[in-house]
């Protein structure tokens, strides 16, 4: 496993990818609320450019059947099937099998690096 | 000097006007002594209906309990005169009688007769009352509803108070399709008012299948974990295809199910069971279990006859390479586990005395 530099921080503009190709990777990059995150750019559900999906808080419901939104879970749709994950751990929101691959992120000085 | 703009006559009998009806016309309506009618559910429609005699105790005995060797038998009544009527006060009297008579000219004749209690879904707070009001007798197995006449989808919090109500005393709602399903939903299928009884009878199933979707993605079952279902009389081969494309649809648009923690499916199989009647008949006889297995397996089915009617199926409809287990997990063992029986109802029964030697 090796850091990669991806991005310099000031090019990471708060809720736009950028896809970068690490190791052979296609990789989306984005910052949501001054956290960032790195994906593999493939959904795992059926293969799509998951990191052209939208990005998203989440529809919560509490133990007293509450329905709320939680602007701060910071979510990915997929494009093709809406299915959401969780950007920072990749676990799926539904109860479903599948997890997107997520890759550690770190600011490193003025730049963005992905460990792969 | 008058003009009358509306006077009605009657005709005596039918004979009058039967002569004028052109066949195959004639025929039917000279048999069954009537002609069709959309708001009856099309019973008459085809002229091919003829259900057995179920009009005493001692007819289902002699024809089904004696034959079959019944341990129990849950009485559905009919619900024609319930599910048609709009209004709800008219409809929870006649719920009330329903059940008070049932109870006392059928279910305490025999020790094998059960019931379902009858309420009017046309207003929930009448409906609790009924529940409340007979919901404890030990005879009363479950609460009825009617599954092809209702105009709100069951998920949605019209039904909320009668849950709560059902899930409070464990009682399982037993749902069965009224005959009359045109009267207060304007059409026999979900795709609009059929042209006959044969369509819209092999449609039943649809209205399953919505109801059911309603209730598991409006999260009922999260807010009532005790409450159960049993969906009777539209067989089972339509589930395997709705749990799948439940799972798909929600894995997509979870928001529009906030409620939900699991799976639809899973809500379906831990919540749901089906009456087996009228059980498919596949071309190929291996694919009946395969449907089994793909619904989650026999917990699923409980074996129904729906006698009287003239879709009755025996117990011998089950096929016997379903395995003995099975079969009496269907026949017997699933409903025995999901309806709220009396206490012992299910101890060893006493062998009777042997007659005395002189």
């Amino acid at each position: 496993m090796t850091w990669h530099r991806v991005a310099r921080s000031e090019e990471l503009v708060e809720g736009e990818w950028k896809i970068v190709l690490v190791a052979g990777k296609r990789i989306g990059v984005v910052r949501r609320e001054g956290a960032c995150y790195a994906v593999l750019d493939i959904c795992p559900h059926a293969g799509a450019p998951v990191c052209r999906g939208r990005l998203t808080g989440r529809v919560t419901c509490d133990d007293r059947h509450r329905v709320g939104y939680d602007p701060h879970a910071h979510t990915l749709r997929c494009p093709w099937h809406r299915w959401e994950f969780d950007l920072a751990s990749g676990h799926g929101v539904a109860a479903i099998r599948q997890k997107l691959k997520t890759y550690p992120v770190r600011v490193a000085g003025a730049d963005i690096e992905v460990q792969v | 000097m008058l003009i009358d703009v509306d006077v009605h006559n009657s005709p005596p009998n039918l004979e009058q006007w039967l002569e004028f009806l052109d066949e195959p016309f004639r025929n039917e309506v000279a048999q069954y002594r009537g002609t069709r009618n959309a708001s009856s559910g099309l019973r008459g429609a085809g002229g091919l209906r003829l259900d057995a005699d179920a009009k005493s105790p001692e007819s289902i005995r002699e024809q089904l309990l004696d034959v079959y060797g019944h341990r129990y038998a849950i009485l559905t009544g009919t619900y024609s005169h319930l599910a048609s009527t709009n209004d709800p006060e008219y409809a929870a009297a006649l719920c009330k009688a329903d059940n008070d008579s049932t109870l006392k000219h059928w279910v305490l004749t025999d020790d094998r007769f059960v019931m379902g209690l009858r309420i009017p879904m046309q207003d929930p707070q009448l409906a609790v009352q009924e529940i409340e009001r007979l919901g404890d007798h030990p005879r009363v197995v479950c609460v009825q509803f009617w599954g092809a006449s209702n105009r709100i989808p069951f998920g949605q919090r019209y039904y909320w108070p009668i849950y709560e109500a059902c899930a409070r005393k464990g009682l399982p709602i037993h749902v069965h399709p009224s005959t009359v399903t045109a009267v207060l939903n304007h059409s026999t299928t979900p795709a609009g008012m059929a042209t006959s009884y044969l369509e819209m009878h092999t449609c039943l199933p649809q209205y399953y299948m919505a109801n059911l979707v309603s209730l598991v993605f409006e999260g009922v079952f999260e807010l009532f974990p005790a409450l159960r279902f049993a969906l009777i009389e539209g067989g089972f081969g339509w589930l395997p295809h709705l749990l799948w494309r439940m799972d798909k649809e929600y894995k997509g648009l979870r928001q529009q199910a906030p409620r939900l923690k699991r799976l639809p499916s899973e809500y379906a199989r831990d919540h749901v069971k089906l009456g087996t009647q009228p059980i498919e008949e596949p071309r190929k006889s291996v694919h009946l279990p395969q449907l089994i297995d793909m619904l989650g397996g026999d917990e699923m089915l409980m074996f129904a006859t729906d006698f009287p009617h003239w879709d009755f199926d025996p117990p011998s409809i089950l096929p016997k390479s379903l395995g003995e287990a099975s079969i009496r997990r269907i026949l017997h063992d699933n409903a025995a586990g999901f309806f709220r029986w009396p206490k012992g109802a299910f101890d060893p029964k006493p062998e009777p005395e042997a007659a005395a030697v002189s």
